[in-house]
């Protein structure tokens, strides 16, 4: 083989390779325009998929299909992550938590919505109808500007899980008020005005060892009173910890007060760090799980549904599985309401909650042709029929139309108090250094919560941490 | 002369294996019965009702063995589980939809055999190469070729997506099987080696001689004597393969997804943690096919092996 | 056979022929810096792989004219090995000489940075330390366990006995198992709730248990689930060492009295001390990748933090590419040093016997 054939067959393979290249990629033609996206497997994005193809008819006329790649949540991110940042350009749509906006943005993967609200007063309206803290935290960067890009998929917030049977019963009932002299939780409403002490009071409480007695049986196994996010993977415990330090008045690194804002003095006042002790005090009436630090949003939502705990604080997106006499032994006995809060020197109950849920974006390298269809998509599924037969699916919305219409709270038990919360919902960092925020942050948590070190260094190490990492990246001054 | 060359090789030879009787049976079943355990508990899991899988105290057996385990260790064997990996309710109240799992274990047998099989004759002959014409600085090459093993998937993965989007192999099964290839490469190359290490050169030298080419040396005398080998490396090759977990979760589409990555379903299905019978199911049905092939092979497994020292 | 070959003589560097590896080799490195360091990644990736093929090409016109048939058997393999494995660990080894994340397209060469933050700064290099600290704990508790209980599982089972085959595949059944599922029931069965462990220990003492809350009980979680999915790897490389000794050196052991520990050393141990040896060097390589049971069972609370998990939040989480390539870089060192001193060892053992 001389050179020249060589080179002769380097370019051959290099243009059947491009060919290859070219023809892979999806051209939106006028009849035909898929949209591909990337959402994680769980039943929300399955419905949406099924009313898709149910009842979708694009107002264009044009064929749309809705390629959707379900991915199991584990590897979620990992998965998307590796997709964009190769380079693949595989998804037009794409379901990301709020937190991970900075990071993607910055790199040029979502697509700025702006132009697209403004040229369409039909989309702008549906924007406008959302309620502002859904729309701040799953649309905005840098947070709480009107740099918008995304829309809500599955919007969540935390509320209180509670087990009737043993909450409503007279024994007990009884018991608390003589032991507290106060009325232990049972309706919704109740649940509604209930603050940290009553909530720890119930975790006092219920702690029970095998062979004692719970509303009148006896018990085969050990039995506790309260259970809440404390594990060190993910967001698992900074969802709850955010939202003591905010109660108390403290306060987590705000990006909207950048460059000027700092995170010394702040993350570890002396309010953040009451604030933080009182969640730690919280954890020794908690299952013995919390102690190896795994006690994530899955453990004690399955340690509640096997009817081991009272109470629990968690997503709404868990609550199906507790409805599911399969799946849950407490099926029958669920009553839900508001999280707690913290009542204040007035009486008042003071309420700051962290948010969950995802919005759903949109990608740069998106055609105009697949953008016009996208954006006829994105208003289907947020009108207001879609998303009450999305809320009566299971769903939530966070369309004022919808959530503030009266049968909204016959769909679900803990619709009763969606509406209510979604008030004082605020979002952690959207920025690019979300995740190495969070995990040393969670790392920090995870020694607090395990008993290794007290709330104070915990914060300080924390502080100086966020100060030297967002003074290098020129957030902080 | 074929006969004293497999008598050579441990092939009807007495070897060094002692007669023992029921007693050691005893002994070893116990031991093997221990150790067994956590995958028996796997196994039963799968056929428990849903609601059972977390009872305290866990139920542990489907039959009483006529009263010998208290009622409250039994629970009753149900096949819904394996029904479920294959078709099953997605959204709340909704209707029963086909989940693709008949797909992924297609995608998973495909992918694990071709692959296998695929490492298994490059790097045989590959292998055949190193022992027989050695090169200058051969054992430096053969190292390098065992740090291909040392490294994280995690670190090579950017440019293997990007070279697969390049060349437009993203989400193909030709892009996963010539990475699974490669991947195991490294073993099967050394693996192989040290048998061909092993075989006398008398013979081969013969038949050289006698004007037999190298490639008919190869077939003709030397592979057939490490048919065991060959057993040996596609077992641990497949066990290796099968379970793979990050390249196949990067690199796979929808339609070429394997089971490891399709499993994480009911690691968090629908809203909710663990799916613990579910994923029971799935894991027993996985480990069927492995299973069975270990089973059939294990007889050259143990047979073949015979390998002698690494040589650097 | 090897003997007829070269009539080829090596042609110099500067010499344009087809065989001219060496000039090949020279152009693809000096092409590909260029390229990488100064084209937009999907076209400098075209160009680094035509260099590469043009190497390819002048090693094969290379082997082929000169008669080198082990390197035409070689040749598939490592043509195999080049593009799915070796050019992905050259490219990242070039990345870890830049500043460089995957989710901001700028990139600086930073020259030897990356690794010198790693090892010296303050908080870099404390995760780095601590990591890799954990990760050499892991590595000997494993493998020793891995080692010890492999072996002795072979030993039991190095007789001839009645449903011996039945019995093996069971405890072959392990490695078998997908990490994610096992990993996953091991969290289970050490659950202080539901776990069967908690369970036992409850009943006998009485009081909660609950293993994982400290370091000690989360390593040896991790280490007892490690050892158990990988001990019947050690085991059947042994065993089959074990089968293989002949039976005549046995014999004629007997016939000399010689006493059984002597006998495992003189005739036992020759044979199966390759198996062994080839069995710690990937128990040990796999060891220093233990990345999925640690996410599984502590996320790496406990103080178990290893060094691949570190890095797969370093490069996949956080994005720190080059800084990732720059930890895996360190790692391949240091199993490069380890391993090579496993070989060594072992010639010189070999050669002193």
């Amino acid at each position: 083989m001389t050179a020249m054939t060589k080179v002769k067959g380097l370019a051959t393979a290099a243009s059947f390779a491009a060919t290859l290249l070219v023809g892979g990629v999806t051209y939106a033609s006028a009849e035909e325009v898929t949209l591909t996206m990337a959402v994680p497997d769980w039943p929300p994005t399955r419905i949406m998929k099924k009313f898709f193809d149910e009842q979708y008819k694009p107002k264009s006329g044009n064929t749309v299909k809705l390629d959707v790649d379900f991915i199991p949540w584990p590897d979620f991110y990992t998965r998307v992550n590796a997709s964009l940042t190769s380079g693949e350009k595989k998804y037009n749509f794409i379901v990301s938590d709020s937190q991970w906006l900075g990071a993607f943005v910055e790199g040029g993967y979502f697509r700025k919505i702006n132009d697209l609200i403004d040229a369409d007063p039909e989309l702008k309206a549906t924007m406008e109808s959302m309620h502002p803290a859904v729309l701040n935290a799953y649309s905005t960067y840098p947070n709480s500007t009107p740099n918008y890009y995304g829309f809500p998929q599955f919007p969540d917030v935390l509320v209180t899980y509670g087990r009737k049977d043993v909450l409503c019963n007279d024994d007990e009932q009884a018991a608390f008020k003589a032991k507290y002299n106060e009325k232990l939780p049972c309706t919704g409403e109740e649940i509604d005005a209930m603050d940290w002490n009553t909530f720890e009071h119930v975790g006092e409480f219920f702690q029970r060892k095998k062979g004692d007695k719970l509303a009148g049986q006896v018990l085969d196994d050990d039995f506790y009173g309260i259970a809440y996010q404390a594990g060190k993977g993910y967001d698992f415990s900074t969802s709850s910890v955010h939202t003591f330090v905010w109660e108390h008045g403290g306060g987590i690194w705000d990006e909207t007060k950048a460059p000027t804002g700092h995170a010394e003095g702040v993350v570890n006042s002396p309010k953040s760090i009451e604030g933080m002790e009182h969640f730690l005090k919280l954890l020794k009436y908690m299952p013995p799980v919390v102690k190896t630090g795994t006690m994530d949003i899955f453990v004690s939502d399955q340690l509640f549904r096997e009817g081991k705990v009272a109470m629990n604080i968690d997503w709404i997106g868990l609550g199906e599985a507790s409805l599911d006499p399969k799946t849950s032994k407490v099926a029958d006995k669920l009553v839900f309401g508001l999280a707690p809060g913290l009542r204040g020197p007035d009486g008042k109950v003071n309420r700051t909650s962290q948010i969950g849920g995802q919005p759903f974006v949109l990608t740069t390298w998106t055609t105009p042709e697949q953008i016009k269809e996208a954006v006829g998509f994105v208003k289907w599924w947020l009108s207001p029929d879609i998303q009450n037969q999305f809320a009566a699916a299971g769903g939530q919305s966070a369309i004022k139309s919808v959530y503030s219409d009266p049968k909204y709270v016959t769909y679900r038990p803990w619709d009763r108090a969606w509406a209510n919360s979604l008030d004082w919902q605020k979002d952690m960092w959207h920025v690019p250094q979300f995740f190495e925020l969070l995990t040393q942050q969670q790392d920090q948590y995870d020694l607090a919560i395990t008993g290794k070190q007290d709330a104070k260094t915990t914060l300080d190490n924390i502080a100086k941490f966020q100060e030297d990492l967002l003074k290098n990246a020129g957030l902080i001054q | 002369m074929a006969e004293s060359i497999l008598g050579k090789f441990g092939f009807g030879r007495a070897s060094g294996v002692d007669k023992a009787g029921w007693g050691r049976t005893l002994a070893v079943a116990v031991v093997a019965f221990i150790y067994f355990l956590p995958v028996l508990f796997i196994i039963f899991t799968a056929f428990k009702p849903q609601g059972d899988a977390l009872l305290v105290p866990p139920t542990l057996s489907p039959t009483s063995l006529f009263g010998l385990i208290p009622d409250h260790f039994v629970f009753k064997p149900t096949l819904e589980n394996f029904g479920s990996v294959f078709s099953r309710s997605m959204t709340p109240d909704g209707a029963p939809e086909a989940t693709g799992f008949d797909r992924y274990f297609f995608n998973s047998i495909f992918i694990a055999s071709a692959s296998v099989l695929l490492a298994l004759v490059i790097g045989t002959l590959a292998a055949f190469g190193f022992s027989r014409y050695p090169l200058k600085g051969n054992d430096t090459y053969l190292f390098i070729i065992l740090t291909t093993r040392m490294l994280p998937a995690i670190v090579v993965i950017i440019p293997v997506i990007l070279m697969f989007r390049v060349v437009g192999l993203s989400g193909s099964y030709l892009g996963i099987i010539m990475l699974y290839t490669a991947f195991n490469l490294a073993f099967t190359i050394w693996m192989m080696k040290s048998f061909f290490d092993e075989l006398s050169p008398d013979v081969e030298d013969a038949a050289r001689i006698d004007g037999s080419s190298g490639m008919r040396v190869f077939f003709k005398i030397c592979l057939p004597q490490v048919i065991a080998g060959l057993a040996a490396t596609f077992v641990f090759g497949l066990i290796l393969t099968w379970n793979e977990f990050l390249f196949a979760l990067l690199l796979s589409g929808p339609d070429t997804r394997t089971v490891p990555v399709a499993m994480n379903q009911a690691v968090s299905s629908g809203g909710r943690g663990t799916d613990w019978t579910l994923l029971a199911a799935i894991e027993t049905l996985f480990l069927v096919p492995v299973f069975l092939v270990t089973f059939f092979l294990q007889n050259h497994l143990l047979r073949g092996v015979t390998f002698g020292t690494v040589k650097r | 056979m090897t003997a007829v070959s070269s009539t080829l003589l090596t042609p110099r560097l500067t010499a344009v022929v087809a065989h001219n590896w060496k000039l090949a080799i020279a152009v693809a490195v000096v092409v590909s810096a260029i390229s990488m360091a100064g084209l937009p990644a999907a076209v400098s990736f075209w160009v680094v792989g035509a260099a590469a093929a043009l190497v390819a090409a002048a090693f094969t016109v290379n082997a082929y004219r000169r008669h080198y048939f082990g390197a035409l058997l070689v040749a598939p393999a490592i043509a195999v090995l080049f593009v799915m494995n070796i050019f992905p660990l050259l490219w990242s080894l070039g990345l870890s000489f830049f500043a460089y994340q995957a989710n901001q397209q700028t990139i600086r060469f930073v020259g030897l940075g990356n690794y010198v933050r790693i090892l010296t700064n303050d908080l870099a290099a404390h995760a780095t330390w601590g990591a890799l600290i954990n990760t050499a704990m892991f590595v000997v508790f494993t493998v020793s366990a891995q080692m010890i209980v492999g072996f002795l599982l072979a030993i039991l089972f190095a007789k001839q006995f009645p449903l011996r085959k039945y019995l093996l595949i069971l405890v072959l059944t392990p490695m078998m198992l997908s990490v994610v599922a096992s990993g996953v029931f091991f969290t289970y069965y050490y659950d202080p709730t539901f776990g069967i462990l908690s369970y036992v220990i409850n009943s006998i003492s009485g009081n909660q248990f609950i293993l994982m809350s400290n370091k000690v009980g989360a390593v040896a979680g991790i280490v007892f689930a490690d050892a158990w999915m990988w001990s019947p790897f050690v085991m059947l490389l042994v065993l089959a060492g074990l089968v293989s000794v002949p039976k005549y050196l046995y014999e004629a052991a007997a016939i000399d009295r010689i006493s059984s520990w002597r006998q495992f050393w003189m005739i036992t141990f020759p044979y199966i001390r390759g198996l062994l040896m080839l069995a710690l060097l990937f128990r040990t390589i796999e060891a220093f990748k233990l990345a999925d049971l640690v996410i599984l069972l502590t996320k790496g609370g406990n103080d178990t933090l290893t060094i691949s998990y570190h890095l797969i939040r370093i490069a996949n989480e956080q994005n720190k590419t080059s800084e990732g390539a720059a930890i895996s870089y360190l790692m391949l060192f240091m199993v490069i040093v380890l391993t090579n001193l496993y070989l060594y060892l072992a010639n010189r053992r070999t050669k002193g016997a």
